[in-house]
């Protein structure tokens, strides 16, 4: 049972192309999860299309149609190499989302007690700070604020804090206004966990409270 | 323009157009429906942002991308223009990371999960019920709905434009949305 979603204007945010690319991975990572916000993401989608529709058409050049029909034949670009990603002896029955495969995953990095993560790269936007975040049972990540708003979905186990309590499927959104200190699930936890604003601010630093 | 011109195809020729084109490559069926999408998908791209030549550049990279992944179209998950606008809104993403010499956003991968209850009702059906839900906003939860859609930036920018609070710019959306969703939710 998913019991916290991304915020509406954040679902729109998605669909109308806005978010930032690490956002925009996480919220596409919980939709993979979430029936009813892949249900909501299919109405804000036929929503833009309906609004699409409906503008006054802008003429395009006189050779526009030409020029694509000419280029009918030629064959599509070549797909993307995928990245490395390091084998991170995930929880048994895990597998990462679907939403992951394009992008390099780093091995498992030590961060403090019980407490390690793992960098994920996207090659088309290799500023944005995201990563996955294995937290064992009963620790607690160090209480931190953060500068811009941090993304958080629970992909096994759970954590909870000031705010409720969190388990598989669920994502948690955090603006700068919130200062909290997750404490995980006696299982453990294992998240991925996307911050606005690149790798300016010194995250890790910042919730190993230094 | 002649005033004896054919009326515009509604949503199920658009998606019939579009299935004869991954299905037999049907070069008729692309003309129209490059006739119909291609001015939309500019005027589009003119209202987020970009300009003359570089709507032009990338409305002839969608309407390249409706010929290669028109087999990917499938009409009970969305409808033509759905699909059109999803495309769109991706090669606009696109443009930008490729003048900072970066690739672009891999393609989805079919998981094969089906689309389930949302597609209940036919994709094209559902295009005719979000526009009849549209109307049912207030004239300011449409403006601030079509400003997210329609915008270069983020909320906090709208807020900027429009000289209102960022949390008022979010009550309007979630409202509008809200609204939306409860003349939807039953039927989509």
């Amino acid at each position: 049972m998913i019991r916290h979603h991304p915020a509406p204007e954040t679902l729109l945010a998605h669909i109308a192309g806005t978010l930032e690319p690490g956002h925009a991975l996480i919220v596409t990572v919980h939709i993979e999860a979430c029936v009813n916000c892949r249900a909501e993401a299919a109405r804000l989608e036929a929503t833009g299309g309906v609004l699409l529709d409906e503008l006054d058409s802008e003429p395009l050049s006189t050779g526009a149609f030409a020029a694509v029909l000419a280029r009918l034949d030629e064959p599509a670009p070549p797909k993307p190499v995928r990245p490395r990603q390091a084998d991170l002896r995930l929880p048994p029955g895990l597998r990462l989302p679907a939403a992951l495969r394009g992008t390099a995953i780093g091995r498992w990095l030590w961060m403090g007690a019980g407490l390690r993560y793992s960098r994920v790269t996207l090659p088309w936007a290799p500023k944005e700070n995201v990563m996955l975040l294995r937290v064992e049972g009963g620790r607690r990540v160090l209480r931190h604020s953060h500068g811009g708003a941090e993304l958080t979905q629970v992909l096994w186990g759970g954590f909870h804090d000031i705010t409720g309590a969190y388990g598989p499927g669920d994502l948690q959104e955090a603006d700068e206004t919130i200062e909290h200190q997750p404490l995980a699930d006696p299982e453990g936890c294992l998240c991925l966990a996307a911050l606005e604003g690149g790798l300016r601010l010194p995250w890790i630093s910042r919730l190993m409270g230094k | 323009m002649s005033t004896l011109e054919t009326p515009p195809p509604d949503a199920a020729a658009l998606a019939a157009l579009i299935l004869r084109v991954s299905q037999k490559r049907d070069r008729t069926a692309y003309a129209a429906l490059f006739k119909h999408f291609a001015p939309r998908v500019k005027a589009y791209l003119r209202r987020v942002g970009l300009d003359g030549a570089e709507a032009e550049e990338v409305t002839q990279e969608v309407m390249l991308s409706l010929w290669r992944k028109a087999d990917s179209f499938d009409p009970a998950i969305a409808g033509a223009a759905t699909w059109i606008f999803a495309i769109t809104r991706n090669a606009r993403i696109d443009l930008a990371r490729r003048r900072r010499g970066l690739p672009t956003t891999p393609e989805p991968e079919e998981e094969g999960h089906s689309p389930s209850a949302e597609a209940l009702t036919l994709a094209y059906e559902r295009e005719a019920l979000v526009r009849a839900a549209l109307d049912t906003l207030s004239t300011e939860q449409q403006q601030i709905v079509r400003l997210s859609f329609f915008s270069e930036t983020p909320h906090v920018a709208i807020a900027d434009a429009l000289g209102l609070p960022l949390g008022t710019v979010k009550s309007r959306i979630r409202l509008g949305l809200a609204k939306l969703r409860a003349a939807l939710e039953d039927k989509t």
